[in-house]
């Protein structure tokens, strides 16, 4: 992208009030400039949980780690890439169109499948796997100690995903909480059938009982 | 799943998944506090991010 498309797309975004279209118009801009020096960047956490769901969770960040990069990207990379958007502060935290960016460390993904792609106004966003992002927010819902917000959540992923508004791999989701990098197997079919329950659809473990 | 999902199709199905979110949660789950609330309350005049959109606008 060049100045010119790049400053008319930042205008868009700070105009934008919408805060789910304006993180996802940001991250795809970003994604882009990164992308011009083949840096790949995934949406993680409560950004890539809200395009799958939509559920009014996110907050005013976008969360991007680096999935791969033919170079360290250093911090004069980093200032670099993100001075072509006008952004302020740094290293791993920028302010750009109303909103904050974080560009944190490389991609942590246990998943087997795929990358979620989502082509945005400015190209293509690369989503963490909805597998991982459902057993990991169980997690945080339950451990160390209860917390709500992340219930609420993990129960919006799995609703979409139920509902097949998210393809999503059943299976891998099994694998996922049954490894021990999870180990939360019982609390994740727990939320699933009961999320199943709720909409009055058979859940993917009923044959499991 | 290999395929990437089309921005108008995306668009298209916003209102059809906080629907289905509704029905198991309340509408709007946003955390109320995090590490970043400093710098984030200072950028959103005190809250943590911008208003939602109804669900009947989406």
């Amino acid at each position: 992208m060049n100045a010119n498309e790049i400053n008319k797309t930042l205008v868009n975004i700070d105009a934008e009030t919408d805060p789910t279209l304006k993180h996802l118009m940001l991250a795809s801009l970003v994604t882009a400039v990164f992308q011009d020096q083949n840096i790949e960047l995934v949406v993680v956490g409560g950004s890539a949980i809200e395009f799958y769901t939509e559920g009014a969770y996110v907050s005013g960040d976008v969360d991007l780690c680096v999935a791969s990069t033919p170079t360290p990207l250093t911090g004069r990379i980093r200032q670099e890439l993100m001075g072509r958007l006008n952004a302020t502060g740094g290293p791993r935290s920028w302010q750009v169109a109303g909103l904050f960016v974080d560009v944190l460390g490389g991609f942590e993904n246990l998943a087997t499948t795929p990358i979620r792609r989502l082509k945005g106004p400015s190209g293509e966003v690369q989503l963490s796997p909805v597998e991982e992002l459902i057993v990991e927010r169980v997690l945080i819902s339950t451990y160390p100690r209860d917390y709500p917000p992340a219930r609420d959540c993990a129960k919006k992923l799995l609703a979409v995903a139920l509902q097949g508004e998210v393809e999503t791999d059943w299976n891998e989701v099994r694998r996922l909480a049954c490894s021990s990098a999870y180990d939360n197997w019982n609390d994740v079919q727990q939320l699933t059938d009961e999320q199943a329950q709720s909409l009055e659809i058979r859940s993917p473990y009923d044959s499991d009982e | 799943m290999n395929e990437p999902m089309e921005w108008e199709d995306w668009l298209r199905g916003r209102r059809a998944r906080r629907e289905t979110g509704l029905r198991v949660a309340p509408e709007v789950i946003r955390r109320p506090e995090s590490s970043k609330d400093h710098r984030l309350r200072k950028l959103f005049n005190g809250e943590r991010g911008l208003p939602f959109k109804k669900t009947e606008e989406l």
